[in-house]
């Protein structure tokens, strides 16, 4: 069917368990997520948290890594807008969106890495400037949402239109990421309150989207292997039958 | 097994009405629907940024860069609602940039210009989401947080935000000029010469913002008449042009990679399968 | 071919060049209407601040450039000529012609920025001179993307595949554009005290 190029696409995906391991490792690690750090603390208590000395190396080198890896769910990005491609649409406008989709998330991951970076960079500075970087910070990780969101729709949306007697993902993988898009959202109004479930502490915005991003993660690799995996398959088919022809 | 595309003889034109017929006709049998999907996307979006920006969050037109610090801490407090709930809904809808990226994009593809123009601004507009909006409403969010923030804290919120909302200068101007090129290069008359024209004075639009970042007054600062109102005016045209232009470019779309058809007048319904 | 001409001399019954770079040239000309009218508005409001101020300016500067510019209308005109009637290689020495004068407007505008500069009037030393830096400096961006203009022209004038008349009347319609904004400027910003 497809006589594209494929070369080291199951190097790419095999990247990501890597991954997640890397990414629940350096979550872990950063004091700030267990338990996640409350939005009421006062100045004084956020600048004893990044001067503490239990605490600072452990913020910096999981950010550190963070910082290493943050941009490694790209390539399976990438792969999941080689799928897309290959669906039955009639123009390329869903597999363009997605890749202006891609790199939005990260980049603004990165944006929190640097700025609890900072923090800790000169713990002796003025309580009010740490936390001024701590809320930064904070605030970019929670509410990094759109393009996650919007990833998440335009796939459904993709597979939904994808009028093909074999689709290249099931449509509960549509489904799924709506689902997903929906969990996402509530974490948009982080900025609302400094308590309760929607503030960057919160079971909507911590729990629940840093649950349904793993979740994503998890489910979209394995679909996306399987497509993958399914599509070496019959090519190899193809290339069979082309021999016995 | 069926046709992977339904054929063409087997779909009739689409029933009158009711509306939700019609949209679900579409949705099932327009060759398009992808296409007017992406339009109607871009619609919203620009509907609910303006009416967050300008009603909801009420942070355009923007202050004064010149207010003291007393009127700036005033600001975000009596914003301390409408900021974080005007921006949440920005931040669930932010993914449509991606969308309205992708329409334009496809535009080019499908003149006789390289793909180059197309990834190229794909690639500038994605990037801009970040410096030129997410990033500034993030610090408008951060403060309205804590009111009892130091002043000279807040301050320079205020300043980092008012001022990458106008100041985000070099993504549009070069972008606007990517797609000024492609469309004077164009010889499939995807979109008439005088948009790009149009592309030409929005991307001026950037060249005359840069003084707001030196003068805190006056018709150059980031609230000025010539550097927000005018360049705003412009903007508006720009944007309700290529608006229009797009839906006349996926009316004509003939899927073809030679020059669009022109639209004839008065036919009964050009959306109808091709 | 007969259709080509036919369409070829439907045009040239309405305007010259594209009638697309006649929309752009109102749109231009309506927002640098807007800039004066916003100077103007500001210069009733501090009537003797401008005024000290304009007498910074040195008027043979303002007239050499305007004059300078209008040569350059004049010898782009010629080249759309001599372009029409086929002689490509004068309609060249033309085009080559009008980017020179550019270029001596461009020198003299820099040097003159340069002297007002040095001498305390800078973008924000007062009002008056943030609308005088503005207003020359976006005419000045105008004329850079003349030389880009008067590049098509070239380009177009040298091959015997291209030398498509609409396009070189086109860049001459904007080149006469960036002419006639200037003269405006100078008007304004010079003359007007």
């Amino acid at each position: 069917m497809s006589q594209r190029r494929t070369d080291g696409e199951l190097i790419l995906l095999w990247t990501l368990p890597v991954t997640v391991v890397i990414w629940i490792a350096s979550f872990l690690l950063f004091p700030g997520f267990n338990p996640p750090m409350s939005p009421t603390m006062s100045a004084e208590q956020v600048a004893a948290f990044y001067r503490d000395p239990a605490h600072l190396p452990e913020i910096r080198y999981s950010m550190i890594v963070f910082n290493w890896f943050g941009v490694s769910l790209i390539p399976i990005l990438a792969l999941i807008v080689l799928q897309v491609r290959r669906m039955a649409h009639r123009t390329p406008i869903f597999s363009y969106a997605l890749l202006g989709c891609a790199a939005g998330s990260p980049a603004l991951f990165l944006v929190a890495n640097v700025c609890w970076l900072l923090a800790a960079f000169r713990p002796e500075r003025s309580p009010e400037l740490t936390q001024l970087f701590n809320d930064f910070g904070w605030i970019t990780f929670t509410i990094l949402v759109p393009f996650l969101i919007g990833q998440s729709v335009i796939l459904s949306v993709a597979i939904y239109l994808d009028d093909q007697p074999r689709p290249v993902f099931s449509r509960w993988v549509a489904y799924f990421n709506l689902l997903v898009a929906a969990a996402l959202a509530p974490a948009a109004f982080v900025g609302v309150s400094l308590s309760g479930p929607l503030a960057w502490d919160g079971v909507l915005s911590f729990w629940l989207k840093n649950i349904a991003i793993a979740v994503w993660i998890v489910v979209m690799g394995v679909a996306v292997g399987q497509a993958i995996y399914r599509e070496r398959a019959e090519d190899r088919e193809a290339g069979d039958q082309l021999v016995s022809a | 097994m069926s046709a992977v595309i339904t054929p063409a003889a087997s779909v009739a034109a689409p029933p009158s009405r009711p509306l939700y017929r019609r949209i679900a006709w579409h949705w099932r049998h327009d060759p398009k629907r992808e296409l007017w999907l992406a339009w109607w996307m871009l619609v919203v979006f620009y509907s609910l940024f303006w009416l967050m920006f300008f009603v909801i969050t009420r942070v355009q037109p923007p202050p004064q860069p010149a207010a003291d610090l007393a009127a700036q801490v005033h600001y975000f407090r009596v914003r301390h609602l409408g900021i974080p709930v005007g921006f949440a809904v920005i931040f669930c809808i932010g993914g449509m940039i991606a969308t309205n990226n992708a329409l334009i994009a496809y535009s080019m593809r499908r003149m006789s210009v390289s793909p180059a123009f197309a990834y190229s601004y794909l690639i500038m507009y994605s990037l801009s989401a970040i410096p030129g909006l997410l990033l500034l409403c993030i610090a408008l969010i951060v403060g309205t947080l804590r009111p009892e923030r130091d002043p000279e804290a807040i301050s320079w919120l205020y300043d980092f935000a008012f001022l990458s909302f106008d100041g985000t200068m070099g993504v549009f101007l070069i972008g606007s000029l990517i797609w000024m090129l492609a469309i004077l290069l164009d010889k499939n008359r995807v979109f008439p010469k005088w948009f790009g024209y149009l592309n030409l004075c929005n991307g001026l639009t950037e060249v005359v913002v840069a003084p707001c970042w030196i003068f805190r007054r006056g018709v150059l600062a980031w609230n000025g008449q010539i550097a927000w109102w005018l360049d705003m005016v412009v903007f508006g045209v720009y944007t309700g042009a290529f608006i229009y232009l797009l839906r006349s470019m996926i009316l004509r779309e003939d899927f073809g990679t030679g020059p669009l058809p022109e639209l004839k007048p008065g036919r009964p319904d050009p959306k109808a399968a091709a | 071919m007969t259709s080509d001409l036919a369409e070829t001399t439907k045009r040239v019954r309405s305007v010259p060049g594209q009638p697309d770079m006649w929309a752009f040239v109102l749109f231009e000309t309506l927002v640098f209407t807007a800039y004066f009218g916003f100077y103007l508005f500001y210069r009733a409001r501090s009537p003797e601040l401008f005024l000290h101020a304009q007498a910074q300016l040195d008027l043979r500067i303002g007239v050499l450039n305007t004059l300078v510019l209008v040569l350059s209308s004049w010898s782009v005109a010629r080249c759309v000529q001599s372009a029409r009637a086929g002689a490509y290689g004068p309609a060249l020495r033309d085009a080559s012609l009008t980017a020179l004068f550019a270029v001596v407007f461009l020198c003299v505008k820099v040097s003159e920025w340069v002297r007002l500069s040095s001498e305390g009037n800078g973008f924000d030393s007062n009002d008056f001179f943030t609308y005088y830096y503005f207003l020359t400096g976006i005419h000045f961006v105008h004329l850079l993307i003349g030389f880009v203009v008067l590049g098509v022209v070239v380009y177009q004038l040298r091959s015997p595949a291209r030398r498509d008349q609409q396009l070189v009347e086109t860049c001459a319609t904007y080149w006469h554009t960036v002419d006639f904004l200037w003269v405006l400027i100078f008007a304004l910003l010079y003359v007007v005290r």
